[in-house]
Protein backbone atom coordinates (compact mmCIF):
# COMPACT_ATOMS: atom_id res chain seq x y z
CA UNK A 1 0.00 0.00 0.00
CA UNK A 2 1.59 3.59 -0.73
CA UNK A 3 3.26 4.89 2.35
CA UNK A 4 1.58 8.50 1.90
CA UNK A 5 -1.67 7.09 1.50
CA UNK A 6 -1.09 4.96 4.84
CA UNK A 7 -0.44 8.59 6.84
CA UNK A 8 -3.30 10.23 5.14
CA UNK A 9 -5.88 7.28 6.30
CA UNK A 10 -7.93 8.01 9.30
CA UNK A 11 -7.43 5.46 12.34
CA UNK A 12 -11.05 4.62 11.82
CA UNK A 13 -9.70 3.44 8.27
CA UNK A 14 -6.16 1.85 9.39
CA UNK A 15 -7.97 0.13 11.98
CA UNK A 16 -10.16 -1.85 9.78
CA UNK A 17 -7.08 -3.04 7.87
CA UNK A 18 -4.87 -4.04 10.75
CA UNK A 19 -7.30 -6.04 12.08
CA UNK A 20 -8.21 -7.88 9.03
CA UNK A 21 -4.09 -7.62 8.53
CA UNK A 22 -4.30 -6.26 5.35
CA UNK A 23 -1.44 -4.02 6.82
CA UNK A 24 0.44 -4.16 9.74
CA UNK A 25 1.98 -1.68 12.46
CA UNK A 26 4.96 -2.09 11.22
CA UNK A 27 4.53 -0.94 7.56
CA UNK A 28 2.11 2.08 9.23
CA UNK A 29 4.83 3.25 11.85
CA UNK A 30 7.80 3.15 8.74
CA UNK A 31 5.41 5.18 6.76
CA UNK A 32 5.13 7.76 8.94
CA UNK A 33 8.81 8.40 10.16
CA UNK A 34 9.31 8.43 6.66
CA UNK A 35 6.78 11.29 6.32
CA UNK A 36 8.42 12.84 9.27
CA UNK A 37 11.74 12.74 7.98
CA UNK A 38 10.49 13.91 4.44
CA UNK A 39 8.40 17.27 6.18
CA UNK A 40 10.20 17.44 9.38
CA UNK A 41 12.77 20.31 7.79
CA UNK A 42 10.00 22.75 6.88
CA UNK A 43 7.44 22.06 9.63
CA UNK A 44 9.53 20.93 12.91
CA UNK A 45 6.34 19.39 14.66
CA UNK A 46 8.32 17.71 16.99
CA UNK A 47 10.57 18.42 20.05
CA UNK A 48 11.52 14.55 20.94
CA UNK A 49 11.14 11.70 18.16
CA UNK A 50 11.06 8.35 19.32
CA UNK A 51 11.72 5.80 16.00
CA UNK A 52 13.29 3.06 17.59
CA UNK A 53 10.86 2.97 20.31
CA UNK A 54 8.01 3.41 17.77
CA UNK A 55 9.68 0.56 15.63
CA UNK A 56 9.66 -1.92 18.35
CA UNK A 57 6.35 -1.02 19.57
CA UNK A 58 4.98 -1.79 16.05
CA UNK A 59 6.83 -5.29 16.22
CA UNK A 60 5.25 -6.17 19.50
CA UNK A 61 2.03 -4.79 18.09
CA UNK A 62 2.52 -7.05 15.26
CA UNK A 63 2.81 -10.21 16.46
CA UNK A 64 -0.12 -9.34 19.86
CA UNK A 65 -2.40 -9.08 16.37
CA UNK A 66 -1.17 -12.04 14.88
CA UNK A 67 -1.10 -14.37 17.68
CA UNK A 68 -4.80 -13.52 17.52
CA UNK A 69 -5.06 -10.49 20.49
CA UNK A 70 -6.25 -7.79 18.81
CA UNK A 71 -7.56 -5.04 20.98
CA UNK A 72 -9.60 -2.68 19.02
CA UNK A 73 -9.71 0.63 16.88
CA UNK A 74 -5.94 1.89 18.20
CA UNK A 75 -4.23 -0.76 18.33
CA UNK A 76 -0.87 0.28 15.79
CA UNK A 77 -2.23 3.40 15.60
CA UNK A 78 0.57 6.10 15.50
CA UNK A 79 -0.09 9.12 18.15
CA UNK A 80 2.14 11.78 18.99
CA UNK A 81 1.89 13.96 22.51
CA UNK A 82 2.29 17.46 23.08
CA UNK A 83 5.95 17.41 25.25
CA UNK A 84 3.73 18.72 28.23
CA UNK A 85 2.41 15.07 28.27
CA UNK A 86 4.68 13.29 30.90
CA UNK A 87 5.80 9.94 29.59
CA UNK A 88 8.02 7.16 31.45
CA UNK A 89 11.41 7.38 29.85
CA UNK A 90 11.22 10.14 27.66
CA UNK A 91 12.26 13.80 28.90
CA UNK A 92 8.82 15.68 28.67
CA UNK A 93 10.24 19.74 27.90
CA UNK A 94 7.04 21.51 27.97
CA UNK A 95 8.14 23.71 25.49
CA UNK A 96 11.40 25.17 27.36
CA UNK A 97 14.79 24.48 27.47
CA UNK A 98 15.23 24.80 31.04
CA UNK A 99 13.05 21.38 31.49
CA UNK A 100 15.50 19.67 28.73
CA UNK A 101 16.53 17.33 31.37
CA UNK A 102 13.42 16.32 32.93
CA UNK A 103 12.86 13.21 32.57
CA UNK A 104 9.04 11.56 34.16
CA UNK A 105 9.59 8.11 35.58
CA UNK A 106 5.92 7.35 35.32
CA UNK A 107 3.72 7.90 32.11
CA UNK A 108 0.73 10.36 32.80
CA UNK A 109 -2.81 9.05 31.89
CA UNK A 110 -3.69 9.66 28.66
CA UNK A 111 -0.23 8.36 27.31
CA UNK A 112 -1.12 5.23 29.35
CA UNK A 113 -4.61 4.58 28.27
CA UNK A 114 -3.16 5.07 24.63
CA UNK A 115 -0.45 2.72 25.19
CA UNK A 116 -3.08 0.10 26.81
CA UNK A 117 -5.15 1.03 23.79
CA UNK A 118 -2.50 -0.54 21.92
CA UNK A 119 -1.49 2.76 20.78
CA UNK A 120 2.07 3.35 19.27
CA UNK A 121 3.90 6.84 20.67
CA UNK A 122 6.03 7.97 17.79
CA UNK A 123 7.36 11.10 19.69
CA UNK A 124 6.61 14.47 21.79
CA UNK A 125 5.08 17.34 19.96
CA UNK A 126 6.70 21.11 19.80
CA UNK A 127 4.64 23.59 21.73
CA UNK A 128 4.05 27.24 22.83
CA UNK A 129 6.80 27.62 25.84
CA UNK A 130 4.47 26.24 28.67
CA UNK A 131 1.61 26.35 27.05
CA UNK A 132 1.06 30.14 27.44
CA UNK A 133 0.76 31.43 23.78
CA UNK A 134 -1.74 31.08 21.17
CA UNK A 135 0.33 31.15 18.24
CA UNK A 136 3.06 28.34 18.11
CA UNK A 137 6.49 29.84 18.24
CA UNK A 138 8.82 28.62 20.28
CA UNK A 139 12.43 29.94 20.67
CA UNK A 140 14.27 27.26 22.62
CA UNK A 141 13.19 24.51 19.90
CA UNK A 142 11.90 26.55 17.30
CA UNK A 143 8.91 27.67 15.70
CA UNK A 144 6.30 25.53 14.65
CA UNK A 145 4.94 26.38 10.48
CA UNK A 146 1.63 25.84 9.09
CA UNK A 147 1.61 23.17 6.59
CA UNK A 148 -0.43 24.61 4.29
CA UNK A 149 2.11 27.99 4.57
CA UNK A 150 4.79 27.41 6.51
CA UNK A 151 5.26 31.02 6.64
CA UNK A 152 2.45 31.01 8.67
CA UNK A 153 1.80 30.18 12.31
CA UNK A 154 0.17 27.34 13.39
CA UNK A 155 -1.84 28.39 15.85
CA UNK A 156 -1.13 27.34 19.81
CA UNK A 157 -0.05 26.61 22.29
CA UNK A 158 -0.54 22.57 20.93
CA UNK A 159 1.32 23.87 17.25
CA UNK A 160 3.15 20.52 16.87
CA UNK A 161 0.00 18.62 17.27
CA UNK A 162 -1.85 20.77 14.63
CA UNK A 163 0.99 20.61 12.28
CA UNK A 164 1.77 16.71 12.85
CA UNK A 165 -1.80 15.92 11.91
CA UNK A 166 -2.65 18.13 9.18
CA UNK A 167 0.64 17.14 7.36
CA UNK A 168 0.16 13.18 8.01
CA UNK A 169 3.07 12.83 10.12
CA UNK A 170 0.99 11.01 13.27
CA UNK A 171 -2.59 9.27 12.93
CA UNK A 172 -3.60 10.87 16.51
CA UNK A 173 -2.29 13.82 18.37
CA UNK A 174 -2.98 15.19 21.97
CA UNK A 175 -3.12 19.11 22.89
CA UNK A 176 -3.86 21.04 26.01
CA UNK A 177 -6.98 23.78 25.92
CA UNK A 178 -6.58 26.16 28.58
CA UNK A 179 -7.99 29.28 26.19
CA UNK A 180 -8.21 27.58 23.31
CA UNK A 181 -4.70 25.87 22.54
CA UNK A 182 -6.89 22.60 20.88
CA UNK A 183 -8.67 25.04 18.61
CA UNK A 184 -6.55 27.43 17.22
CA UNK A 185 -4.02 24.78 16.16
CA UNK A 186 -6.72 22.65 15.18
CA UNK A 187 -9.02 25.45 13.14
CA UNK A 188 -5.64 27.56 11.56
CA UNK A 189 -3.97 24.22 10.49
CA UNK A 190 -7.09 22.38 8.53
CA UNK A 191 -7.85 19.58 11.39
CA UNK A 192 -10.96 18.70 14.23
CA UNK A 193 -9.91 19.60 17.73
CA UNK A 194 -11.83 18.86 20.70
CA UNK A 195 -11.72 20.05 23.66
CA UNK A 196 -13.46 17.84 26.20
CA UNK A 197 -15.86 18.97 29.23
CA UNK A 198 -13.27 19.71 32.44
CA UNK A 199 -12.62 16.37 34.11
CA UNK A 200 -13.81 14.11 31.38
CA UNK A 201 -10.01 13.82 30.62
CA UNK A 202 -7.51 13.24 32.97
CA UNK A 203 -4.65 16.08 33.79
CA UNK A 204 -2.73 13.69 35.60
CA UNK A 205 0.50 13.89 35.01
CA UNK A 206 0.50 17.12 32.55
CA UNK A 207 2.17 20.66 33.06
CA UNK A 208 -0.39 22.61 34.17
CA UNK A 209 -0.92 26.31 32.68
CA UNK A 210 -4.25 26.93 34.89
CA UNK A 211 -5.47 24.06 37.19
CA UNK A 212 -9.10 25.37 36.59
CA UNK A 213 -9.13 25.97 33.06
CA UNK A 214 -6.51 23.15 31.42
CA UNK A 215 -8.53 20.65 29.37
CA UNK A 216 -6.36 17.86 27.28
CA UNK A 217 -7.98 17.02 23.88
CA UNK A 218 -7.41 15.06 20.71
CA UNK A 219 -6.26 16.85 17.51
CA UNK A 220 -7.07 14.56 14.98
CA UNK A 221 -8.46 14.45 10.76
CA UNK A 222 -11.72 13.27 11.25
CA UNK A 223 -14.42 13.58 13.70
CA UNK A 224 -14.95 9.93 14.03
CA UNK A 225 -10.95 9.54 15.07
CA UNK A 226 -11.96 12.49 17.94
CA UNK A 227 -14.82 9.86 19.36
CA UNK A 228 -12.06 7.05 19.08
CA UNK A 229 -9.39 8.73 20.95
CA UNK A 230 -12.06 10.12 23.50
CA UNK A 231 -13.36 6.18 24.08
CA UNK A 232 -9.61 5.42 24.78
CA UNK A 233 -8.90 8.45 27.46
CA UNK A 234 -12.10 10.05 28.72
CA UNK A 235 -13.04 8.41 32.15
CA UNK A 236 -12.50 8.90 35.72
CA UNK A 237 -9.13 9.24 37.17
CA UNK A 238 -8.43 8.54 40.71
CA UNK A 239 -5.12 10.88 39.71
CA UNK A 240 -6.66 13.40 39.07
CA UNK A 241 -9.17 14.80 41.55
CA UNK A 242 -11.39 16.94 38.90
CA UNK A 243 -12.16 13.69 36.72
CA UNK A 244 -15.95 12.80 36.73
CA UNK A 245 -17.34 8.88 37.61
CA UNK A 246 -20.07 9.37 35.62
CA UNK A 247 -19.72 6.64 32.96
CA UNK A 248 -18.42 7.56 29.43
CA UNK A 249 -20.56 6.82 26.70
CA UNK A 250 -19.10 5.12 23.08
CA UNK A 251 -18.48 8.15 21.22
CA UNK A 252 -18.10 6.64 17.55
CA UNK A 253 -21.81 5.56 18.16
CA UNK A 254 -22.91 9.05 18.54
CA UNK A 255 -22.04 9.42 14.76
CA UNK A 256 -25.08 8.76 13.41
CA UNK A 257 -24.70 11.43 10.60
CA UNK A 258 -27.95 12.95 10.95
CA UNK A 259 -27.94 16.48 12.58
CA UNK A 260 -32.38 16.46 11.78
CA UNK A 261 -34.09 18.39 15.11
CA UNK A 262 -31.10 19.63 16.68
CA UNK A 263 -31.34 23.49 17.88
CA UNK A 264 -28.19 25.54 17.19
CA UNK A 265 -27.86 28.77 18.43
CA UNK A 266 -25.64 30.99 16.90
CA UNK A 267 -23.90 33.67 19.06
CA UNK A 268 -24.18 36.89 18.15
CA UNK A 269 -21.37 38.82 19.61
CA UNK A 270 -19.39 36.32 17.94
CA UNK A 271 -20.04 38.17 14.57
CA UNK A 272 -20.63 41.88 15.70
CA UNK A 273 -16.53 41.29 16.98
CA UNK A 274 -14.08 41.71 14.06
CA UNK A 275 -14.50 38.96 11.81
CA UNK A 276 -12.29 38.46 8.18
CA UNK A 277 -15.09 38.37 5.76
CA UNK A 278 -13.67 35.25 3.98
CA UNK A 279 -13.94 33.49 7.43
CA UNK A 280 -17.42 34.92 8.32
CA UNK A 281 -18.97 33.97 4.62
CA UNK A 282 -17.18 30.61 5.60
CA UNK A 283 -19.17 29.80 8.58
CA UNK A 284 -22.59 31.19 7.43
CA UNK A 285 -22.23 28.78 4.38
CA UNK A 286 -21.61 25.75 6.73
CA UNK A 287 -24.27 26.86 9.15
CA UNK A 288 -26.81 26.96 6.40
CA UNK A 289 -25.76 23.27 5.39
CA UNK A 290 -26.89 22.40 8.73
CA UNK A 291 -29.98 23.45 8.22
CA UNK A 292 -30.51 21.85 5.01
CA UNK A 293 -29.22 18.81 6.76
CA UNK A 294 -32.36 19.34 9.10
CA UNK A 295 -30.69 21.37 11.82
CA UNK A 296 -33.02 24.77 13.48
CA UNK A 297 -30.44 27.76 13.62
CA UNK A 298 -30.87 30.99 15.69
CA UNK A 299 -29.20 33.69 16.29
CA UNK A 300 -28.71 34.04 20.38
CA UNK A 301 -26.83 36.16 22.64
CA UNK A 302 -23.68 35.77 25.15
CA UNK A 303 -23.81 39.68 26.94
CA UNK A 304 -21.33 38.45 28.73
CA UNK A 305 -18.92 37.27 25.93
CA UNK A 306 -17.45 40.67 26.23
CA UNK A 307 -16.34 39.38 29.57
CA UNK A 308 -14.50 36.59 29.00
CA UNK A 309 -10.90 38.11 28.14
CA UNK A 310 -11.16 39.59 31.51
CA UNK A 311 -12.41 36.32 33.36
CA UNK A 312 -10.23 33.85 31.80
CA UNK A 313 -7.40 35.89 31.78
CA UNK A 314 -7.33 37.00 35.53
CA UNK A 315 -7.46 32.91 36.19
CA UNK A 316 -5.01 32.05 33.78
CA UNK A 317 -2.79 34.94 34.84
CA UNK A 318 -2.84 34.20 38.50
CA UNK A 319 -2.81 30.27 38.01
CA UNK A 320 -0.05 30.14 35.96
CA UNK A 321 2.01 32.25 37.77
CA UNK A 322 1.48 30.35 41.43
CA UNK A 323 2.73 26.74 39.62
CA UNK A 324 5.75 28.61 38.05
CA UNK A 325 6.50 30.80 40.74
CA UNK A 326 9.51 28.79 42.23
CA UNK A 327 10.82 28.72 38.18
CA UNK A 328 10.93 32.17 38.03
CA UNK A 329 12.62 32.88 41.08
CA UNK A 330 15.42 30.42 40.54
CA UNK A 331 15.49 30.33 36.31
CA UNK A 332 13.48 33.04 35.00
CA UNK A 333 16.45 34.64 32.88
CA UNK A 334 16.45 31.67 30.88
CA UNK A 335 12.89 31.52 29.90
CA UNK A 336 11.09 33.06 26.58
CA UNK A 337 11.24 36.97 27.18
CA UNK A 338 7.25 37.21 26.42
CA UNK A 339 5.89 34.04 28.14
CA UNK A 340 8.82 35.09 31.16
CA UNK A 341 6.53 38.73 31.42
CA UNK A 342 3.02 36.53 30.74
CA UNK A 343 4.11 34.56 33.58
CA UNK A 344 5.63 37.32 36.04
CA UNK A 345 2.74 39.62 36.19
CA UNK A 346 0.48 37.31 36.95
CA UNK A 347 1.81 37.56 40.83
CA UNK A 348 0.55 41.01 40.55
CA UNK A 349 -2.87 40.03 40.55
CA UNK A 350 -4.49 40.35 44.09
CA UNK A 351 -6.38 37.91 45.46
CA UNK A 352 -8.80 39.97 45.45
CA UNK A 353 -8.99 39.86 41.62
CA UNK A 354 -8.82 36.55 41.54
CA UNK A 355 -11.73 35.54 43.32
CA UNK A 356 -13.39 38.53 41.43
CA UNK A 357 -12.86 36.63 38.40
CA UNK A 358 -14.15 33.31 39.49
CA UNK A 359 -17.56 35.17 40.80
CA UNK A 360 -17.28 36.61 37.40
CA UNK A 361 -17.12 32.47 36.07
CA UNK A 362 -19.88 31.20 37.79
CA UNK A 363 -22.18 34.32 36.66
CA UNK A 364 -20.90 33.16 33.21
CA UNK A 365 -21.47 29.96 33.68
CA UNK A 366 -25.43 30.94 34.59
CA UNK A 367 -25.64 32.76 31.73
CA UNK A 368 -24.37 30.02 29.24
CA UNK A 369 -26.42 27.36 31.09
CA UNK A 370 -29.14 29.58 30.26
CA UNK A 371 -28.93 29.49 26.50
CA UNK A 372 -28.69 25.78 26.82
CA UNK A 373 -32.14 25.91 27.80
CA UNK A 374 -32.78 26.57 24.42
CA UNK A 375 -30.24 24.90 22.40
CA UNK A 376 -28.30 21.68 21.98
CA UNK A 377 -25.31 23.30 20.24
CA UNK A 378 -23.65 26.94 20.39
CA UNK A 379 -22.01 27.39 16.81
CA UNK A 380 -19.32 30.34 15.49
CA UNK A 381 -16.55 30.34 14.09
CA UNK A 382 -12.99 29.07 16.09
CA UNK A 383 -10.79 32.20 15.07
CA UNK A 384 -11.85 35.42 13.41
CA UNK A 385 -8.93 35.23 11.12
CA UNK A 386 -6.69 32.68 9.37
CA UNK A 387 -3.02 31.65 10.14
CA UNK A 388 -1.22 35.00 10.33
CA UNK A 389 2.78 34.93 9.59
CA UNK A 390 4.80 33.90 12.28
CA UNK A 391 5.99 36.66 14.66
CA UNK A 392 3.37 39.10 13.89
CA UNK A 393 2.81 41.08 16.62
CA UNK A 394 -0.96 42.33 15.76
CA UNK A 395 -2.99 41.25 12.98
CA UNK A 396 -5.23 42.70 10.74
CA UNK A 397 -9.24 41.53 10.82
CA UNK A 398 -11.29 42.80 8.01
CA UNK A 399 -10.15 46.47 8.45
CA UNK A 400 -8.73 46.74 12.14
CA UNK A 401 -5.65 45.60 13.32
CA UNK A 402 -6.04 43.90 16.77
CA UNK A 403 -3.24 41.93 18.82
CA UNK A 404 -2.45 38.61 17.91
CA UNK A 405 -2.85 37.09 21.32
CA UNK A 406 -6.30 38.57 21.48
CA UNK A 407 -7.66 38.03 18.37
CA UNK A 408 -6.45 34.49 18.48
CA UNK A 409 -8.31 33.67 21.81
CA UNK A 410 -11.25 35.81 21.92
CA UNK A 411 -13.91 32.98 20.78
CA UNK A 412 -12.55 30.39 22.42
CA UNK A 413 -11.76 31.17 25.60
CA UNK A 414 -15.54 31.33 26.74
CA UNK A 415 -16.17 27.99 26.60
CA UNK A 416 -12.49 27.42 28.94
CA UNK A 417 -14.63 29.52 31.27
CA UNK A 418 -17.43 27.11 31.39
CA UNK A 419 -15.63 23.88 31.19
CA UNK A 420 -18.28 22.70 28.19
CA UNK A 421 -17.11 20.55 25.16
CA UNK A 422 -16.23 22.49 22.11
CA UNK A 423 -14.94 21.25 19.01
CA UNK A 424 -13.30 22.76 16.00
CA UNK A 425 -14.18 21.61 12.67
CA UNK A 426 -12.35 22.06 8.89
CA UNK A 427 -15.32 24.28 7.18
CA UNK A 428 -13.56 26.26 4.25
CA UNK A 429 -10.64 27.59 2.85
CA UNK A 430 -9.38 31.20 2.52
CA UNK A 431 -8.84 32.45 -1.02
CA UNK A 432 -5.09 32.37 -0.62
CA UNK A 433 -5.69 28.45 0.35
CA UNK A 434 -5.40 28.88 4.41
CA UNK A 435 -8.13 26.66 6.52
CA UNK A 436 -10.74 28.00 8.25
CA UNK A 437 -12.99 26.38 11.39
CA UNK A 438 -16.53 25.85 12.40
CA UNK A 439 -16.70 26.15 16.22
CA UNK A 440 -19.40 23.86 18.09
CA UNK A 441 -20.02 23.81 22.21
CA UNK A 442 -22.26 21.71 23.25
CA UNK A 443 -23.82 21.33 26.92
CA UNK A 444 -21.48 19.90 29.72
CA UNK A 445 -20.33 15.86 29.39
CA UNK A 446 -22.88 15.93 26.01
CA UNK A 447 -19.47 15.14 24.00
CA UNK A 448 -22.24 12.46 21.89
CA UNK A 449 -24.22 15.59 20.55
CA UNK A 450 -21.36 18.00 19.64
CA UNK A 451 -19.42 14.61 17.60
CA UNK A 452 -22.62 13.91 16.06
CA UNK A 453 -22.99 17.69 14.31
CA UNK A 454 -19.61 17.58 13.64
CA UNK A 455 -19.71 14.69 12.21
CA UNK A 456 -22.55 15.51 10.04
CA UNK A 457 -21.23 18.41 8.99
CA UNK A 458 -17.71 16.87 7.88
CA UNK A 459 -19.94 14.35 5.76
CA UNK A 460 -21.54 16.56 4.19
CA UNK A 461 -18.22 18.85 3.18
CA UNK A 462 -15.21 17.33 0.97
CA UNK A 463 -13.38 20.02 3.55
CA UNK A 464 -11.19 17.26 4.72
CA UNK A 465 -10.01 15.75 1.24
CA UNK A 466 -8.04 18.42 0.95
CA UNK A 467 -4.14 18.07 1.88
CA UNK A 468 -1.51 20.72 2.62
CA UNK A 469 1.08 21.63 -0.09
CA UNK A 470 3.84 20.53 2.37
CA UNK B 1 -3.56 51.43 28.95
CA UNK B 2 -5.22 53.43 32.18
CA UNK B 3 -6.41 51.39 34.87
CA UNK B 4 -8.42 52.08 37.74
CA UNK B 5 -6.09 49.18 40.22
CA UNK B 6 -2.80 51.59 39.82
CA UNK B 7 0.54 49.63 40.63
CA UNK B 8 2.88 52.52 41.55
CA UNK B 9 6.47 51.27 41.46
CA UNK B 10 7.29 51.34 45.38
CA UNK B 11 4.30 48.81 45.73
CA UNK B 12 5.55 46.83 42.51
CA UNK B 13 8.90 46.41 44.03
CA UNK B 14 7.93 45.23 47.63
CA UNK B 15 5.61 42.55 45.62
CA UNK B 16 8.47 41.24 43.48
CA UNK B 17 10.94 41.12 46.21
CA UNK B 18 7.82 39.22 47.99
CA UNK B 19 7.49 37.10 45.04
CA UNK B 20 11.11 35.43 45.07
CA UNK B 21 11.81 37.94 41.95
CA UNK B 22 15.68 39.77 41.96
CA UNK B 23 14.23 43.25 42.13
CA UNK B 24 17.61 44.95 41.36
CA UNK B 25 17.32 43.16 37.83
CA UNK B 26 17.19 45.76 34.63
CA UNK B 27 14.18 43.89 33.55
CA UNK B 28 12.22 44.76 36.36
CA UNK B 29 11.73 48.16 34.27
CA UNK B 30 10.52 46.26 31.74
CA UNK B 31 8.18 43.76 34.00
CA UNK B 32 7.08 46.94 35.56
CA UNK B 33 5.52 48.37 32.14
CA UNK B 34 4.26 44.97 31.16
CA UNK B 35 2.13 44.34 34.30
CA UNK B 36 0.84 47.68 34.57
CA UNK B 37 -0.45 47.03 31.02
CA UNK B 38 -1.61 43.43 31.81
CA UNK B 39 -3.57 44.28 35.25
CA UNK B 40 -5.85 46.34 32.95
CA UNK B 41 -7.70 43.33 32.30
CA UNK B 42 -8.84 43.52 35.44
CA UNK B 43 -10.55 46.86 34.85
CA UNK B 44 -13.73 45.17 33.40
CA UNK B 45 -13.92 43.11 36.17
CA UNK B 46 -13.95 45.55 38.84
CA UNK B 47 -16.82 46.30 36.61
CA UNK B 48 -19.03 43.57 36.70
CA UNK B 49 -21.99 42.99 39.19
CA UNK B 50 -21.15 39.58 40.72
CA UNK B 51 -23.87 40.04 43.57
CA UNK B 52 -25.03 36.77 44.80
CA UNK B 53 -22.35 34.91 42.79
CA UNK B 54 -19.94 33.10 45.25
CA UNK B 55 -16.58 32.28 43.65
CA UNK B 56 -16.68 29.12 41.17
CA UNK B 57 -13.44 27.42 42.48
CA UNK B 58 -13.73 23.77 42.93
CA UNK B 59 -13.26 22.03 45.99
CA UNK B 60 -15.26 18.58 47.09
CA UNK B 61 -13.82 17.51 50.82
CA UNK B 62 -14.86 14.34 49.78
CA UNK B 63 -12.42 13.88 47.83
CA UNK B 64 -9.88 13.03 50.65
CA UNK B 65 -11.55 10.30 51.90
CA UNK B 66 -12.20 8.28 48.69
CA UNK B 67 -8.90 6.09 48.81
Amino acid sequence: MDALELCYMSAGELSGLIRDKQVSPVEIVDAHLARIEATEPILNSFITLLPEHARQAASRAEAQIQAGNYRGPLHGIPVGLKDLFNTAGVRTTSGSRVMDNFVPTEDCTVAARFQQAGAILLGKLNMHQFAYGPTGENFDYGHMHNPWNPEMVTGGSSGGSGSAAAAGQCTITMGSDTGGSVRIPAALCGIVGLKPTYGLVSRAGLTPLSWCLDHPGPMVRTVEDAALSMNAIAGYDPKDQATSQRATPDYASALTGSVEGLRIGVVKEYFEAPVDSEVEAAVRAALAQLVEMGATVNEVSLPMFADAQAISGTILMSEAAAYHRDLLASNGGNLTPSVRLRLEAGLFVTAADYLKAQQGRARFNHEMAMLFNDVDLLAGPTEPITAPPLLANEVAVGDRMVGTVAALTQFTRPYNISGTPAISVPCGFSGDGMPIGLQLAGRPFDEATVLRAAHAYEQASEWRLKRPPV
Amino acid sequence: MPTDNPLDRPSFDYMAGVAGLDVADDHMNELFSYVQAALAVTDRLHELDTAGYEPDAAFDPAQFYQE
